[in-house]
């Protein structure tokens, strides 16, 4: 039956993470002027307070699902900025998980993966990748050459599932997947990216130079099952963005009240002042977004591995956060743009996700395929 | 918790209407040359049994989730064909959730029955930068009842209505009034087709100190919270948008794939498929947006942040989509052979509209 109102077990969770995100807030504040630093594994005050994560993925009844609430968890977390335990998931973990052998899987399944794919030449469309593995036969090695830029978790990670051309012995050629283990010769990673906002966001570029790899680390994911991860982590990303944006609606919304201007859901619009009336549009849009989250997160949830509703709810979140984290200040003004406050950071941090994992452009590609019925190669 | 899942009686109402408006579609157009609906769609609604369906005397059967998905579906057919539906829906599923006993019993069974009956809910009035905060129509104690002065506008099929639930000013607060389409000093004038629905023949009402018993006003002796009509006419609003804009892209969907300009279908020029594209982002989140009210109005809730946000997201992307649905087609777009101009006139009506449908 349709309904949208959260469980007390919700609650329960999304406050907690409410609450560590409150307290991680000054830590991201922090790593924010250090991009240089690594956040920890974990904060102090993350010590006997379980991980949001963790429990959202283990509920069961009488929660609105894992999937939805994994992702409102997220949503919590992104408020502040930071979690206070550190993710050990990488999206490398789910080609991993995905399409690794048994024994693939045994082997690396404590550690945390990066995914790497993006490279100078290549970024909205990973055909173009120049990365390449030819086989020795000799050694029975993979050797790799190549750059991978932007990689997220590049210097925390244990390792990288590199996206790569090859060459087989038999002259057959392909893209797949390497896993790469951090301390292999030859692979080095570059000290830490320069970026507008997401500053605590461990983000550098990789190289592999005549990087030998064992055939054991060959994970055999293709093009299809390397970008379907995707289908999962998009409305992931729509769920964080639109995180950030609520924290600057919640802070606009305070500081507005403070200055006698409440917002009124009552009346029409010609009953409240320009800025009441801004303030409700942007937050109109941002509960729209997060409801086509919802959605495609609860269609995952009942098996339906959705992609038009994955980038429908990723294109949402990340232009609704755009829009608002860059409306909030214009609603507040020039006190608005001090490091002092919140909303400077929300403003740099919420411009990411409608870049990574799949430009706001792509997002429409894929959607627009589907309802025009068209090819990859018809709409491009 | 949170679910988007229909019942199989949703599922089974939501594709009946959705076979219906496609059926009563071919009608749009010379309902809004004529300035009338065609009492063939007015049959055709009527024996669809949307709005018999909440007519149960007690009120039980009344179900705002239901009414948007039905309202939708209606308005992907034609959005002026989801408004006559709505109107008298609105009456009756006001009437059903917070009339008293004695109310539902004697006006409930007027609409179970299989002809055609019509009511509305009149909240507009006829002044520029009109605002429901500051409705100008009074109802003064008078007697043991009260008398109603004042007038509304843009009521659907007025003339057609039996009875007016009208929203007034009675002693500092917001209540409303059952009046009868008889009652002496109700004066119902021509109807007066403006931009856009005008199949809906919408007209003035005025109320010229207008007698009612004690038992006009509605969920007497106490009144009700006339904010909760409003919460349900935002909330319907907003489900006609979700359709009305699901009409015009679904519209330029096939045209642009087929329209060949510059040597390529004009679907294959990126501009194009992105406006679809998001076209088809908005319109999913204006629906679930409508859901999320109507299923808090269901459960009896406070609706009122929510119907508002639905209710102005639907206005500004609903207008988007349709502004660019008229621009897709170009030349076509404005010439009247297309629908598409009609609902981008349909679509700045009923994006500026106060109560004249509800849930
Ligand atoms: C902080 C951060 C973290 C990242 N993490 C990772 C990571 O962990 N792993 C990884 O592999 N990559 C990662 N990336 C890379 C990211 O996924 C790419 O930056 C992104 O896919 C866009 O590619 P690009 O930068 O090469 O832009 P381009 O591909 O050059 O695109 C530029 C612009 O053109 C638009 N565009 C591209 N193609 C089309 C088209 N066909 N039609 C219309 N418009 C088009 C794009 O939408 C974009 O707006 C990260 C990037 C950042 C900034």
């Amino acid at each position: 039956m349709i309904d949208f109102e959260l469980t007390s077990k919700d609650q329960e969770i999304i406050r907690l993470a409410h609450e560590q995100a409150e307290i991680a807030r000054r830590y991201g504040d922090y790593y924010d002027k250090h991009e240089d630093e690594l956040p920890p594994d974990q904060f102090p005050e993350a010590e006997g307070r379980p991980n949001p994560i963790v429990l959202a993925e283990e509920t069961g009844d009488g929660s609105s699902g894992p999937r939805i609430l994994h992702s409102l968890v997220m949503h919590e977390i992104y408020g502040g900025g930071l979690a206070l335990h550190r993710a050990r998931w990488g999206l490398g973990n789910t080609v991993l998980q995905t399409v690794a052998t048994p024994d693939q899987f045994e082997k690396w399944k404590n550690h945390t993966i990066a995914i790497a794919i993006t490279e100078p030449g290549a970024g909205s469309d990973p055909a173009d990748i120049r990365t390449t593995a030819t086989f020795d036969r000799e050694t029975g090695e993979w050797i790799l050459n190549g750059e991978k830029i932007f990689i997220s978790q590049a210097q925390s990670a244990d390792a990288a599932m590199v996206f790569s051309r090859f060459i087989a012995p038999d002259g057959s050629r392909g893209m797949t997947t390497f896993l790469v283990e951090k301390g292999t010769a030859g692979f080095t990673v570059g000290p830490q990216l320069k970026k507008l906002g997401i500053r605590s966001h461990d983000t550098c570029n990789l190289l592999f130079e005549d990087c030998r790899i064992p055939e054991f680390n060959h994970i055999k994911g293709d093009f299809k099952s390397t970008m379907s991860v995707f289908n999962d982590s998009r409305p992931m990303v729509g769920a964080m963005a639109l995180g950030v944006a609520r924290a600057a609606l919640d802070f606009t919304r305070q500081k507005l009240a403070e200055r006698g201007i409440e917002i009124d859901y009552r009346g029409g619009m010609r009953s409240r002042c320009a800025i009441a009336d801004r303030f409700l549009r942007l937050e109109a849009a941002y509960e729209a977004a997060l409801l086509t989250v919802m959605r495609s997160k609860w269609l995952e949830q009942r098996d339906v591995a959705p992609k038009v509703e994955a980038s429908i709810a990723k294109a949402a979140g990340g232009k609704a956060a755009r829009r608002i984290t860059q409306g909030c200040i214009e609603l507040l003004g020039p006190e608005a743009l001090s490091e002092d406050h919140r909303l400077e950071r929300c403003f740099r941090d919420g411009r990411i996700f409608d870049i990574y994992e799949g430009a706001g452009e792509i997002q429409r590609l894929i959607i627009a395929r589907a309802i025009l019925d068209y090819t990859a190669r018809e709409l491009r | 918790m949170i679910s988007f899942e229909l019942t199989e009686e949703q599922q089974l109402a939501q594709s009946m209407v959705r076979d219906l408006a496609a059926a009563l579609r071919p009608a749009a157009r010379q309902g809004d040359d004529r300035e009338a609906t065609p009492a063939s769609v007015l049959d055709a609604l009527w024996s669809a049994g949307i709005v018999q369906n909440q007519a149960a005397a007690d009120g039980s059967n009344s179900s705002p989730i239901l009414n948007a998905l039905m309202l939708e579906e209606l308005a992907a057919g034609d959005p002026s064909f989801a408004m006559a539906a709505g109107a008298t829906m609105g009456f009756v599923s006001a009437i059903a959730a917070h009339g008293s006993p004695r109310q539902k019993n004697t006006l409930l069974p007027e609409f179970a029955g299989d002809k055609f009956r019509c009511a509305a809910v009149a909240i507009m009035e006829p002044d520029f930068a009109f605002d429901v905060a500051a409705i100008r129509t009074t109802a003064a104690p008078a007697g043991d009842g009260y008398r109603l002065s004042g007038v509304k506008s843009f009521v659907p099929l007025a003339a057609r209505c039996d009875h007016f639930l009208v929203l007034a000013r009675c002693d500092e607060r917001l209540d409303a009034f059952i009046v009868d389409r008889g009652a002496r000093g109700v004066d119902i004038s021509e109807k007066k087709p403006g931009l856009g629905l005008r199949a809906l023949e919408t007209a003035a009402v005025s109320f010229d100190r207008v007698e009612l018993g004690p038992g006009s006003r509605l969920g007497e002796p106490a009144g009700c919270d006339a904010q909760r009509l409003i919460d349900s006419s935002r909330a319907a609003l907003a489900a006609i948008m979700t359709g009305a804009g699901r009409a015009v892209m679904e519209f330029a969907i096939p045209y642009v794939k087929q329209r060949v300009v510059h040597g390529a279908p004009l679907a294959q020029k990126q501009v194009i498929a992105f406006r679809l594209a998001d076209m088809r982002i908005e319109t999913d989140a204006m629906r679930w947006m409508a859901w999320k009210a109507a299923s808090i109005l269901e459960k009896r809730g406070d609706a009122s942040r929510q119907a508002q946000l639905a209710y102005t997201y639907a206005g500004e992307q609903a207008m988007w989509i349709a502004d660019e649905g008229v621009q897709m087609l170009g030349g076509h777009g404005y010439l009247r052979d297309n629908p598409v101009e009609m609902w981008y006139r349909d679509i700045r009506t009923l994006s500026v509209l106060e109560g004249a449908a509800g849930l």
